[in-house]
């Protein structure tokens, strides 16, 4: 069975290029346009294995969704990567405090983007 | 994108044009007039200040007020009249500046302040045109990257059809791959036990060719055997025939001898009947044993032919060999199709590597979107800004100071970007110090 990826990002574009790409390397793809409705999917029975979110969205960010994703029981420890334009330091390093599993810096090569996605995942392909 | 805040487009009444060119003398004449009023407003504060002090005291002291007014003085030079007199000196030498003003002012001919209030007019006027110039700059960037997410969207989108074509294709290939396999193992399964079939009809055929060879020889034998009886069957002839001579002889003799040779007589003629039926016998045996060597002959003669025949052409063989080369070709071509079918396999997964790549480059986009977005929040901030320097050249209480100057616009973008490269283009064009980029890997897990 595939492993499913949340992919949530506020750009549409970003949106439909991670699932293709995810999807076409064998992943089933659940999209969310902001960290309010990739909780709302979370909390409706949403079973991800990995959580892929940009950090600056409209109406509730992904520092705040790592945050919120971490304090629900049985998503302690599914792997959070992080894809945002944002390399500051100072972010990084908040966005470890919360809970993140990786910093990815867009933009990422898609073959690094599947590595890393397969390094975090146990069993993936 | 759709606008940027405090943003109120074609918000801004018409500048009104001042076409009188003695704005500026007007002007410095506001300055004094305000100078004059400050100065004109402390005497009299100063005045009603000593006149209310003298007033209360003569009310609280009565009589003695006449004995304390030396100090009563100096009270009041100490603290009312010089902070007024310092007060009125400052408010007199900015009248004074004003005065100066007008008296330069008043140097210039008519055409030349007219030039300079004109030029005034006009930065202005200016000033307040840029604000479509900055909307019209903003929605063209803000077009274009609609744009450019369109056309990306699109391109995703191909990209996205050209890999399920392929991976259809894929599916078929998997499945083409798998029947291919199978009935390759099913050949080469086949093939195996035909060939075991072969060696066993092959060996088996050897047997009844060694086996007939050996039926044909005993034939033969006996068939020369029962030939060899042809003489015997003469001499038992030969010897039935002498012996109904001598039968017939006897009988003669019985015959002569009268009744003593009746009872001879009938032996004689029953020898000789038996000697009659004996050479009956012996040519009916003679000729059953010519019949059966000439079928044996013939029968021998048709089955050498044929096994002749059948060993020089050996048809069985030829077809054997035929099935086992078209068998070996079959399994040959099987082997090929496999490996044509994993070159297409591999061929598959580095297109699906190339395409996730090319997906992966695209996230410029985004990138860009985002670099583009900050460059409109500071066209917002610009427009604010002109919208306000527009407005301060027709303002007379305007003296010159402005709550934010561009400088300071610019230094605060600083704080708001995201990316390392925004900063770094902002303090190379600025011509501050660089920062270093990569500082940290794009990608980091922790």
């Amino acid at each position: 069975m595939a492993q499913k990826v949340l992919v949530v990002d506020d750009s549409p574009t970003m949106v439909m290029s991670l699932k293709t790409a995810l999807g076409m390397n064998g992943f089933e793809v659940e999209t969310a346009g902001n960290g309010q409705e990739a909780l709302n999917k979370l909390k409706a029975g949403s079973k991800p294995h990995l959580i892929l979110t940009d950090i600056n969205m409209p109406v509730m960010g992904g520092m705040e969704l790592i945050g919120k994703v971490r304090a629900m029981p049985e998503f302690r420890y599914v792997p959070i990567l992080t894809l945002t334009t944002e390399g500051d330091s100072a972010k990084r390093d908040e966005g470890k405090r919360a809970g993140a599993t990786g910093w990815l810096v867009k933009p990422v090569a898609g073959d690094d983007l599947i590595r890393v996605i397969r390094k975090v995942l146990p069993g993936a392909r | 994108m759709a606008g940027y805040p405090g943003q109120t487009r074609n918000g801004l009444a018409p500048a009104k044009r001042t076409s009188s060119g003695a704005r500026q003398q007007t002007r410095e004449e506001y300055r004094l007039r305000r100078a004059g009023r400050r100065v004109f407003g402390t005497a009299l504060l100063g005045l009603l200040c000593a006149v209310a002090f003298v007033a209360s005291l003569m009310v609280a002291l009565g009589q003695e007020f006449y004995e304390h007014w030396d100090a009563i003085l100096e009270l009041m030079a100490l603290f009312i009249v010089a902070p007024l007199a310092i007060a009125a000196r400052v408010h007199w030498k900015s009248a004074r500046r004003g005065i100066a003003d007008l008296g330069e002012i008043g140097k210039l001919s008519s055409h030349e302040i007219q030039a300079v209030a004109a030029a005034r007019s006009a930065l202005a006027a200016e000033l307040r045109d840029s604000e479509p110039y900055i909307d019209v700059m903003y929605e063209q960037i803000g077009d274009s990257l609609r744009q450019s997410e369109q056309d990306v969207l699109k391109v995703i989108g191909d990209l996205g059809t050209l890999n399920e074509n392929a991976a259809g294709q894929r599916h078929r290939i998997a499945e083409s791959m798998a029947n291919g396999r199978d009935m390759t193992r099913s050949t080469a399964e086949r093939v195996t036990s035909n060939k075991e079939v072969i060696a066993a009809i092959e060996l088996q055929l050897a047997e009844q060719n060694n086996e007939l060879r050996c039926s044909f020889e005993r034939i033969e034998n006996m068939a020369g055997e029962v030939d060899a009886l042809k003489p015997l069957i003469k001499v038992i002839t030969s010897i039935a025939q002498q012996t109904s001579l001598l039968a017939l002889n006897a009988e003669i003799e019985a015959a002569r001898a009268g009744n003593a040779g009746r009872e001879f007589a009938v032996v004689a003629g029953e020898v000789r009947k038996l000697s009659v039926a004996t050479t009956k016998a012996a040519a009916d045996i003679a000729d059953k044993i010519n019949a059966t060597t000439a079928r044996v002959e013939r029968e021998m003669s048709d089955a050498q032919t044929a096994l002749a025949q059948y060993q020089s052409g050996d048809e069985l063989s030829h077809l054997i060999e035929g099935l086992t080369e078209m068998q070996n070709d079959f399994c040959n071509n099987s082997n090929t199709l496999l490996q044509v079918v994993g070159e297409l396999d591999l061929s598959y997964e580095e297109s699906v590597k190339r395409l996730s790549q090319a997906l992966g480059h695209l996230q410029y986009q985004d990138v860009m979107r985002q670099r583009m977005e900050h460059v409109q929040s500071a066209l917002s901030d610009m427009r604010t800004h002109m919208r306000l320097l527009g407005e301060k050249p027709d303002d007379p209480s305007w003296d010159g100071r402005l709550e934010s100057t561009f400088k300071e616009i610019l230094a605060t973008h600083l704080q708001h970007y995201r990316m390392e490269r925004q900063t770094a283009t902002h303090l190379a064009t600025t011509g501050k110090s660089t920062i270093a980029l990569g500082g940290r890997p794009d990608i980091e897990l922790f």
